[in-house]
């Protein structure tokens, strides 16, 4: 008997129930859509973060490794359980060198490193790694060194020995000197302007350190810390440990690479790694604050749509009172009814939202999205939500009604 | 003597200023036929709303089946009135997007479990088993006010209220449902209290009660 009731009522007003209907549609279809490309937008923003530097620092720990760590394992850090989320990492050698050029001699920081190296790793896809590829905001003018006899300079480091791109300079270290060709003249904005940089292998047999990299710098993909992240491991239980380990915790993934790479200790950078976790919570927030507007939105609609046709029901639901319903009997009619309208809603609003998800991917971020599994019930939820959300408000008009008034005789 | 069904003592019901109802004292023995005569906002509706548990008195007493009105919450007057009344208005008040059969259906929703079979029964005995899927707006006025008297007998009520059922009726549909309310009452017993401004309708009733101005000025036994 409910169903034909509501079915009939249905019928009777089919405009107010699309109404209804398409503002449950929408509201999910927002939600829907919001949510599906949160973590995508998450995930692309970032990738986008990691532009502003590395966020790990491997450093030689003070008591084993004599000050070094080993060039022959830096092709491990692409096997570890976090692989996936270093997007690059560069080694570096420094040493104290004198420079001469032209009659011109300077002391300074000569610094090995790899600009692009093709890496080949045994069963792990082929990469290229490299200063390139972790600081892109680095300004060359010129190019990038490839024969092992090039290398570029730091800007202030060239205006003081007076090169230019296409000259050469002498590095001397205890007696030994190594001629460069100048291809490059870097621009940072930092520290490395005061320094000559060239190909790792030459500046190890310049300063005798076969083998060996003072510091690596590793870029990696994190989840923002939250206070979970900053428990100190040491003093987690078992099950714990492994929820931190298996979480993209910016202090978890320096752990994983301090393991591979022998006599390390490995250091967030925190200044970045701290604003990038909180712009990426910023970005969720502002995302999160976005949908429930949407629901918020089309909440308020339903309930307008509600109050209107309440208006034109006055009579038949103070009929239904005077042959003796109750409120729960009332209330059972509008759940009945919202229900049906926001699941179906919930559906369609699904449907369209994720399609909506993924041309905002397309046309925004270039890539193509699956929608997660979640999204579905998502969707049905924040459609009843929006349905319940808006109804309140109609049903206690409706329970209110006065059939004495309404049914004058 | 039959037991009191219906029992007031000094009933008031008053809007601001305007007392519709006066303290009233009346007592209906069961299986009455009462109608209840008087002019136009004498205060027979607002009786008749208290009565029916539509309404609350603003002051007296109130006993109907046994049951202290005023005592009662909103959901429990609501299963006063499905259980214990069935109500006919003046304006045939149905459902318009609810056929016949429906119509009478969802009177037994509300107060148990609706039956098809039954709900077509009811119909046949007013006389409207060939308009059992019509909709309100394709049946006579007459026709309309039969489908509300199925409606109110479906749940054997002990009490049966009607506001001017016949008001809006010609004189030969106002005799056949008259006819077919007094066939009814032979048959279930129930109670009826009936406003009516025809004398001749009044007339059908054991007793005839007259309202002025919210006062009990006159009643009248009719023989029979
Ligand atoms: N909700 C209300 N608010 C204020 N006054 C009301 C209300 N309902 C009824 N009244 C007043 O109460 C008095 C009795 O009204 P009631 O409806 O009982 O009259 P009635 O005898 O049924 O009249 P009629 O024959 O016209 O139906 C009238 O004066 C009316 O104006
Ligand atoms: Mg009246």
């Amino acid at each position: 008997m409910l169903f034909r009731i509501l079915k009939n009522s249905f019928l009777k007003r089919p405009k107010a129930v699309f109404l209804i209907f398409l503002s449950v549609a929408m509201g999910a279809a927002v939600a829907t859509a919001f949510l599906g490309i949160a973590g995508e937008i998450s995930h692309k923003m970032a990738l986008e973060l990691r532009s502003y530097g590395a966020n790990i620092l491997l450093e030689p720990s003070a008591v084993e490794g004599g000050g070094f760590l080993r060039e022959e394992d830096l092709p491990k850090i692409k096997t570890v359980f976090w692989k996936y989320n270093i997007t690059g990492f560069t080694p570096y050698l420094f040493g104290v060198a004198d420079f001469s050029a032209g009659g011109k001699k300077e002391r300074g920081v000569v610094s090995g490193t790899w600009f692009a190296k093709q890496l080949e790793v045994p069963g792990e896809d082929p990469s290229v790694q490299g200063i390139k590829g972790i600081a892109p905001w680095w300004e060359v003018q010129g190019t990038w060194p490839e024969g092992p006899d090039e290398a570029i300079v730091g800007a202030t480091l060239a205006k003081r020995l007076g090169v230019i791109v296409g000259k050469e300079l002498d590095a001397t270290v205890h007696g030994r000197t190594q001629r460069f060709r100048v291809v490059g003249v870097v621009t940072t904005g930092g520290y490395e302007e005061e320094q000559l940089f060239a190909p790792l292998v030459t500046v190890q047999s310049l300063l005798q350190k076969q083998g060996k990299v003072s510091r690596v710098l590793v870029s990696a993909l994190t989840v923002p810390m939250d206070e979970f992240g900053k428990k100190d491991p040491a003093s987690m239980s078992k099950d714990e440990y492994e929820k931190w380990y298996c979480t993209a915790y910016v202090t978890s993934v320096a752990k994983n690479v301090e393991e591979v790479m022998a006599g390390s200790r490995a250091k967030p950078i925190w200044q970045i790694a701290s604003a990038e976790g909180s712009l990426l919570k910023k970005l969720n927030n502002v995302m999160l604050l976005l949908t429930v507007l949407a629901l918020v939105a089309s909440a308020t609609a339903v309930s307008t749509s509600l109050m209107a046709s309440m208006a034109e029901r006055g009579p038949e639901i103070a009929l239904m009172k005077a042959v003796g319903a109750d409120r729960f009997q009332i209330s059972a009619i509008f759940v009945g009814e919202t229900l049906i309208i926001s699941i179906a809603g919930g559906v369609v609003g699904y449907l369209l939202g994720d399609q909506l998800a993924g041309i905002i991917s397309r046309t925004v971020f270039n890539s193509a999205i699956t929608s997660p599994l979640w999204l579905f019930p998502t969707a049905i939820i924040s459609a009843l939500v929006v349905a319940i959300a808006g109804s309140v408000a109609p049903l206690r008009r409706a329970l209110l009604i006065e059939p004495v008034k309404v049914l004058k005789g | 003597m039959a037991e009191t069904i219906i029992e007031t003592n000094g009933l008031t019901r008053s809007y601001g200023d305007i007392c519709a109802l006066k303290p009233l004292d009346l007592q209906v023995p069961e299986g009455e036929w009462l109608s209840v005569m008087g002019h136009s906002g004498s205060g027979k509706s607002t009786l008749m709303n208290l009565v029916g548990g539509l309404d609350r008195p603003s002051d007296g007493s109130l006993r109907v089946g046994g049951e202290d009105l005023l005592a009662l919450s909103e959901d429990g007057l609501a299963r006063f009135r499905r259980e214990f009344v069935g109500i006919i208005f003046q304006q045939h008040h149905l459902i318009p997007y609810l056929t016949a059969v429906e119509n009478v259906m969802m009177a037994q929703y509300f107060h148990s479990v609706p039956d098809e079979a039954e709900a077509r029964t009811a119909l046949e005995r007013v006389g409207l088993g060939h308009r059992l899927k019509n909709r309100p707006g394709e049946l006579s006025g007459g026709e309309q006010q039969r489908v509300c008297i199925a409606r109110a007998i479906i749940n054997s009520p002990k009490l049966l209220l009607g506001d001017e059922p016949t008001g809006n009726l010609d004189n030969k549909s106002t005799i056949m449902v008259m006819e077919l309310l007094k066939e009814l009452r032979a048959e279930e017993r129930f109670t009826v209290i009936m406003v009516t401004h025809n004398q001749e309708v009044a007339a059908w009733g054991d007793r005839t009660i007259y309202l002025d101005d919210g006062v009990l000025v006159r009643e009248e036994r009719m023989n029979s």
